[in-house]
């Protein structure tokens, strides 16, 4: 620590690539427990004992779509899903329109109730005294939503609250890799052991490279990103590199999904 | 020091964060504030993210060699000391600095010889810091130093100021919120530079002046133009960087009330 001990920076304790590896480890052994392959699902599964939540539930979002509920838990979770869909509040939809997350948590304080009224009692009643919620998202690529509760009221800690994004960036990449796999164009994961590059270390060149073949592709900005990550992957290079590439104009992808990916100019 | 500018910067700062706010125009502004304030070459805000990166939210340049050596700190650098210390952190000549050869290196590629981090505070907590470059080497001065971490004072009240000031679940919704925006920006800045075939420098120049002048957020007018719902077909008027404002901007920010 420096000369101000009292100060906590827990932030950069744990390297990001150390954290992520880890957090896909217990996704990956969660996969192998089930006999499949890893999907979204299984971050569900292992983001419950990981960050000691007591339940946990996934939907999946279909563009802008309120999208359809993947997995849950337990029975708590499916609750508490579908209420903010009946009464129309609650952490889920605010989390969905401010791309953010959402922290909840004591369902029963103050700023819960005059947040959600309908929706911080209804949750009570089902069962759970903090919500956390996490969309899915890079930017304005809007992938699902991941959902958390305790039964007992409490924040997560620093470090919970780390592992929970890169459980939810874990999702992320997963439901898109899952998206993919319908137009077949890419491969697993472009991490090592096959984990997905985390997200958190995307440089800024990825995002811009990302909204460019938006245009060059004429796709939505969740398939540009897929096409972007299908190419790396296809020609093994480096996403940073490949996305360098198209902001400096040396390489073009073109709309063609039978054609050659791209071409050096 | 100007001490008119200085008075001026904190009431237009001020004046700004009112409700529903532009937080990422608002750090812009701070760090191009801070430029002239602070007598250096370039500014930017690292946030600390959770995850466990140090994350630029904004810079007086968008320069990619400027974003660069901000995202160079999270091996080693002056703003990871900071924030690690939670205590300011300068070196008066890189060149001769023994502390982060890979950063001073890569900073006296882009120029820069003395660079000083101040770091963003909240109570127990350190959020962030504000990165400042200067290309002459020498120590900075004393009064453009407690300037300088006034300011890094106000872009962490910023962070928080929409909501309660006491929840820590409230600065952690507020800063991935932001780090969002940021990313949907990047995205605008491509889709609008492959667009209309200019470089995504000028592209945030335009996106800003058009947020501006339609008065909407950054990341609101970015993402309709990502979705489609909303188009930019060129500059306005003349070259998109010969309207940012150096002086005071009345419509800094707010949006108009629904």
């Amino acid at each position: 620590m420096g000369p101000c001990g009292g100060l906590a920076a827990p932030a950069v304790r744990m390297t990001d690539a150390r954290r992520r590896g880890r957090v896909w480890g217990l996704v990956a052994g969660q996969a192998a427990v089930r006999g499949g392959r890893v999907s979204a699902a299984d971050v569900c599964a292992a983001v419950v004992p990981g960050v000691a939540v007591s339940g946990a539930w996934l939907s999946a979002a279909l563009d802008a779509q309120a999208g359809h509920l993947m997995q849950v838990t337990d029975e708590v979770g499916r609750q508490l899903a579908d209420l903010q869909l009946t009464l129309g509040e609650g952490p889920l939809l605010d989390a969905s329109a401010s791309s953010g997350p959402v922290l909840a948590s004591d369902l029963a304080d103050a700023e819960s109730g005059a947040r959600w009224p309908a929706f911080a009692s209804a949750a009570g009643m089902a069962g759970a005294a903090a919500v956390f919620v996490f969309p899915l998202v890079i930017g304005a690529i809007r992938a699902g939503v991941l959902g958390l509760y305790r039964d007992r009221p409490g924040p997560l800690s620093d470090f919970q609250l780390g592992d929970a994004l890169v459980f939810a960036d874990t999702a992320t990449m997963l439901l898109l890799d899952a998206q993919d796999g319908a137009t077949g164009s890419t491969g697993p994961g472009d991490g090592p052991g096959g984990q997905p590059a985390g997200l958190a270390s995307y440089r800024a060149e990825i995002d811009q490279a990302t909204g460019m073949l938006t245009e060059q592709l004429g796709v939505s900005i969740t398939d540009a990103f897929i096409r972007l990550r299908a190419y790396a992957y296809g020609n093994d290079i480096q996403l940073a590199d490949v996305a360098r590439d198209i902001v400096a104009r040396r390489l073009r992808l073109f709309p063609d999904p039978d054609l050659p990916l791209g071409d050096k100019t | 020091m100007d001490g008119q500018l200085l008075s001026e910067t904190f009431v237009e700062l001020t004046d700004t964060m009112v409700a529903d706010f532009d937080i990422i125009d608002f750090l812009h502004v701070l760090t191009t504030r801070s430029v002239e304030l602070l007598d250096v070459s370039a500014a930017g805000l690292l946030l600390a993210d959770p995850r466990g990166e140090l994350r630029v939210v904004a810079a007086s340049s968008e320069a990619a060699r400027l974003l660069e050596l901000f995202q160079l700190q999270n091996d080693q650098g002056p703003c990871l000391d900071c924030f690690r210390s939670g205590q300011p952190v300068s070196a008066t000549d890189l060149s001769a600095d023994q502390r982060w050869p890979r950063f001073a290196d890569a900073a006296g590629d882009a120029d820069f010889s003395a660079v000083q981090a101040l770091p963003m505070r909240l109570r127990d907590q350190v959020v962030g810091a504000l990165n400042l470059f200067r290309a002459a080497a020498g120590p900075f001065d004393a009064e453009a130093v407690h300037v300088g971490q006034a300011l890094a004072d106000v872009a962490t009240i910023s962070l928080l100021h929409e909501r309660s000031m006491r929840r820590r679940d409230t600065l952690n919704e507020q800063l991935q919120t932001a780090l969002n925006s940021r990313v949907i920006i990047e995205q605008a800045k491509g889709k609008l530079a492959e667009r209309l075939g200019i470089d995504v420098n000028q592209a945030f120049d335009l996106l800003r002046d058009q947020a501006r002048n339609r008065n909407q957020r950054l990341s609101d007018l970015a993402r309709a133009l990502i979705d489609g719902t909303q188009a930019i077909t060129g500059p306005s008027n003349g070259s998109p960087r010969a309207s940012r404002p150096r002086t005071r901007q009345p419509r800094l920010g707010p949006r108009p009330a629904p």
